[in-house]
């Protein structure tokens, strides 16, 4: 029987970000569908109600013109809907039969039958009986995949299915989903990979900012022209003026950076070279979870790589921790400003002495210097106008912008060469997002230096002089950014390339 | 449905009084328990918790008890502030005791006021040395130091049991499992005439106050609370992580080995198998209800002491036996973990009816 599901005026509000603007969408089985979209397009948002794990504020959901209520993943099971998440909810330690059992309503002698079908249908090649944590990661997708099949899927959807597999293991999954597409499961894809759609997908919708912004045949797309509305044609720059910096010290050079993990949520990082000049902002683009985790850690000093050399001004400094590095005036601000860059249980002026230089005197003879610490901290809140002078407050208490501000402050008040970032603005309102924009050009103004990792297309074209992009561990070559464009970068962020 | 939420807000001065919360449970737990035993309730926990220490006699007994209770605390607090689960401080004690009492038993046939400090100072060291095991396992090797701890609070134990009846046992003492007595110059020096207790508190004291400094005082200090909040900022700020580690599992261990020494310098005077009715275990509950804070601690290691003296009172006076001092402490720790939760989540009813309407 063929299955039609319609999304109809899905609007779903955060505060201060429409996750969902008015979505509608039409699907019908027989064909492979791709939802493509940056970070923050609403992709996730509108899977998680489709999956039943949040609810729209406002919109219907129909499956064969019934309307829906997914209140929880119990009803969209209920109503077949399957969902293979990016990260599986596997038992590592029990057997795949022990993992597949657990929400199995009939006894094991028939459901190992049933898997067995299965498996042989589809020429899955796994051992039921051995531990999950003994599975590749293909392998733990697949009995992901089972799980969902065993329950007769009508919709089947996945979720980035591919960020974890290898080359071998994503062409085994596309012929699975084209002969599941073939039996009648209607397929929903959600990617940023932009080959992907191409090469698996009959159909794509492109989301941005919350909104479909077109459905189209991909039999009439290119990688171009899907870039182009993925990423949008961005605003032109408001950026400070280009800095001439042909003939400006290098100031920062990385060779040979190189990193391999075991950990399959992990991005292996391979042979990045790359250098900052005086005064300069280098942005590194990319779709999140491309490596820009491992590669802040690493220029952090937070992980160590053998055989990599990272220069600043004139020193090598590969082998030394976060709290050596600053003192050779480097400063750093982390993705995750709220457990990482700051402890949210930990007061303000607490906080402020978690970076603590030589000169800071925060900590004398191994003494606190608890005078010192709040003078300095008091100094951050007003220079950095943040919106409250009580250095005692527990820095849980801040707003996202606030304490960013303070966090920013923090790292910027010792006057460092270099600051590197990551992701600065996410998740803050206009006004903050402003200021800490106007912040970091201000330091390029006085010829310090920065390197800014972000998601954010529109703030790398805003801020950077050169632009490369993170894909896969890989770094593309490095563009003045008067030469880039949006839909270079979008072609290069979805694993595209140019020229 | 039920739905657990976090709160947001918790006050600190309901975080330091939730503990009387949890000791008052406890007694009412204990007195429900007693009346299903068949005892009058009100009379058996007048013999647990108001008989023992009704005497000059019996207050020193308590402090006594508190005493090694207090110092391991007082270490363990190190650890676990800093999201180091050392739970071995028994093999710590005992291994402690073990070379204090090895240095001890070296001069069992001699005076001299240098020999006591000697003997403290091998206890501490030995205690140090035994708490290095799982710290430089997890750091080199990331073994999980609950586990090596734990398992070497056996090893230590054993090496005691072999010690007494092989080598060190006593030429003099008929095969007992017993080594020598020490010599008055290895004892620790009494308070009181008459009473039990002696000098080992101020070690105790000295302890406390120690601590206090360091933790709230030094950079070490902030290292370790930061870290026990978040190894990630711990990381991003540069700590030395791995000296962290070794740094305070030393202190955990030489607080372990100080009590070990205490107890066998002060009452017990010689070393046999039992040196410890496992204060080393029990300290963690003492170091809970304290909220690992310096003075906390000294208040909950008085309580604590009084659930082993009220056991031994009850099993005098009523017949009941003493192991009843576990079952109390570990109510304590149970009530003590059920009213934060409480504090930390509100747990709400949600009507599912109702919830239904409104989607």
């Amino acid at each position: 029987m063929a299955t039609d599901l319609r999304i109809s005026n899905i609007s779903k509000i955060y505060p201060g970000c429409i996750a969902n603007d008015n979505v509608s969408l039409q699907f019908k089985s027989g064909k492979i569908y791709a939802l493509l979209g940056e970070n923050g397009a609403g992709k996730s948002t509108l899977v998680k109600i489709l999956s039943g794990v949040i609810s729209p504020d406002n919109g219907e959901v129909f499956l064969n013109e019934k309307n829906l209520k997914l209140s929880s993943p119990l009803d969209a099971k209920k109503n077949k809907i399957g969902m293979v998440f990016q990260h599986f909810n596997l038992f590592e330690t029990l057997s795949v039969f022990e993992n597949l059992s657990i929400d199995a309503t009939e006894d094991n002698k028939s459901l190992r039958v049933r898997i067995n079908e299965i498996l042989k249908k589809y020429n899955f090649s796994i051992d039921l009986d051995v531990p999950v944590l003994n599975l590749s990661a293909g392998q733990k997708q697949k009995v992901e995949i089972i799980r969902c099949l065993l329950r007769s899927p009508k919709v089947l959807i996945m979720d980035e299915p591919t960020s974890v597999l290898t080359e071998q293991e994503t062409e085994e999954l596309f012929i699975s989903l084209k002969k599941f597409c073939d039996e009648g499961i209607l397929i929903i894809y959600i990617t940023h990979k932009l080959k992907e759609v191409l090469s698996l997908c009959d159909e794509v919708a492109v989301m941005r900012k919350g909104k479909v912004v077109s459905v189209s045949q991909t039999q009439n797309e290119r990688v171009e022209t899907l870039a182009n509305k993925m990423v949008g044609q961005k605003l032109a720059k408001i950026k400070k003026k280009i800095n001439v910096s042909k003939n400006k010290d290098e100031i920062f050079k990385v060779k040979h950076l190189n990193f391999y993990s075991d950990d399959p949520f992990e991005t292996n990082l391979v042979n990045l070279n790359f250098s900052v000049k005086k005064g300069e902002c280098l942005g590194i683009a990319g779709i999140s979870g491309n490596g820009q985790n491992e590669l802040f850690q690493i220029l952090s000093g937070e992980i160590i790589t053998p055989d990599t050399s990272i220069i600043f001004r004139n020193k090598e400094i590969a082998k030394l921790n976060p709290k050596q590095r600053r003192e050779y005036l480097m400063a750093f601000s982390p993705e995750d400003r709220i457990s990482q860059a700051a402890v949210p249980e930990l007061k303000i002026y607490e906080n402020v002495a978690l970076n603590n230089f030589k000169s800071s005197n925060f900590f004398e003879k191994g003494l606190v210097n608890e005078k010192k610490i709040k003078e300095h901290s008091k100094k951050i809140l007003s220079d950095f106008s943040v919106n409250t002078d009580n250095v005692e407050l527990k820095s849980q208490f801040l707003s996202g912008g606030n304490l960013q501000k303070l966090i920013l402050g923090r790292e910027l008040i010792t006057a460092p060469e270099l600051l590197i970032c990551y992701n600065p603005t996410w998740g803050l309102d206009v006004g903050a997002i402003n200021y800490i924009h106007e912040t970091l050009i201000k330091i390029n103004d006085q010829e310090k230096s920065t390197i800014l990792i972000s998601t954010d297309t529109e703030e790398l074209l805003k801020l950077s002089d050169k632009i490369a992009v993170i894909y896969k561990g890989k770094l593309s070559k490095i563009m003045p950014s008067e030469e880039v464009t949006p839909e270079k970068l979008g072609v290069l962020m979805g694993g595209g390339s140019i020229d | 449905m039920i739905k657990i939420e976090k709160r947001n807000d918790v006050p600190m001065a309901l975080y330091f009084f939730t503990p009387f919360i949890a000791i008052i449970l406890t007694i009412l737990g204990g007195g429900i328990i007693f009346y299903i035993l068949g005892f009058n309730p009100i009379e058996a926990l007048k013999f647990y918790f108001i008989t023992p220490i009704s005497n000059l006699y019996g207050f020193s007994e308590l402090l006594l008890k508190a005493t090694p209770l207090c110092l391991i605390a007082i270490g363990l607090s190190f650890c676990f502030k800093s999201n180091n689960w050392n739970i071995g401080a028994e093999g710590q004690l005992t291994f402690g005791a073990i070379v204090g009492g090895g240095v001890a038993l070296l001069f069992y046939n001699q005076e001299g006021f240098y020999i006591l400090p000697l003997v403290i100072i091998a206890g501490a060291i030995g205690g140090m040395i035994f708490a290095l095991i799982p710290a430089i396992l997890k750091t080199y090797f990331n073994t999980n130091e609950i586990l090596v701890s734990l398992m070497l609070v056996y090893v230590s134990k054993l090496l005691l049991d072999y010690l007494v009846v092989g080598p060190w046992s006593n030429p003099e003492g008929f095969n007992f499992p017993e080594t020598r007595q020490f010599s008055d110059s290895s004892r620790m020096p009494l308070l009181f005439e008459g009473l039990r207790i002696h000098a080992g508190i101020f070690l105790a004291l000295a302890a406390v106050m120690l601590s206090w400094f360091i933790l709230y005082k030094t950079y070490l200090g902030f290292q370790i609370k930061v870290s026990g909040l978040s190894l990630k900022t711990a990381k991003y700020a540069g700590f030395k992580g791995k000296t962290m580690i070794l740094v305070v599992f030393m202190i955990s261990g030489a607080c372990a080995g100080l009590a070990g020494v205490g107890e066998i310098t002060g009452p017990i005077g010689q070393l046999h198998r039992m040196i410890s009715p496992d204060y080393g275990f029990t300290a963690i509950i003492v170091a809970f209800l304290g909220r690992l804070n310096p003075f906390g601690i000294i208040f909950a290691s008085l309580v604590v002491a009084l659930t082993y003296l009220g056991a031994e009172t009850a099993q005098i006076f009523l017949q009941i036996p003493k192991y009843t001092g576990q079952v109390f402490q570990g109510m304590i720790l149970f009530f003590l973990l059920a009213s934060d939760y409480l504090l930390f989540f509100k747990v709400k009813i949600l009507n599912l009816k109702k919830n239904e309407l409104r989607h």
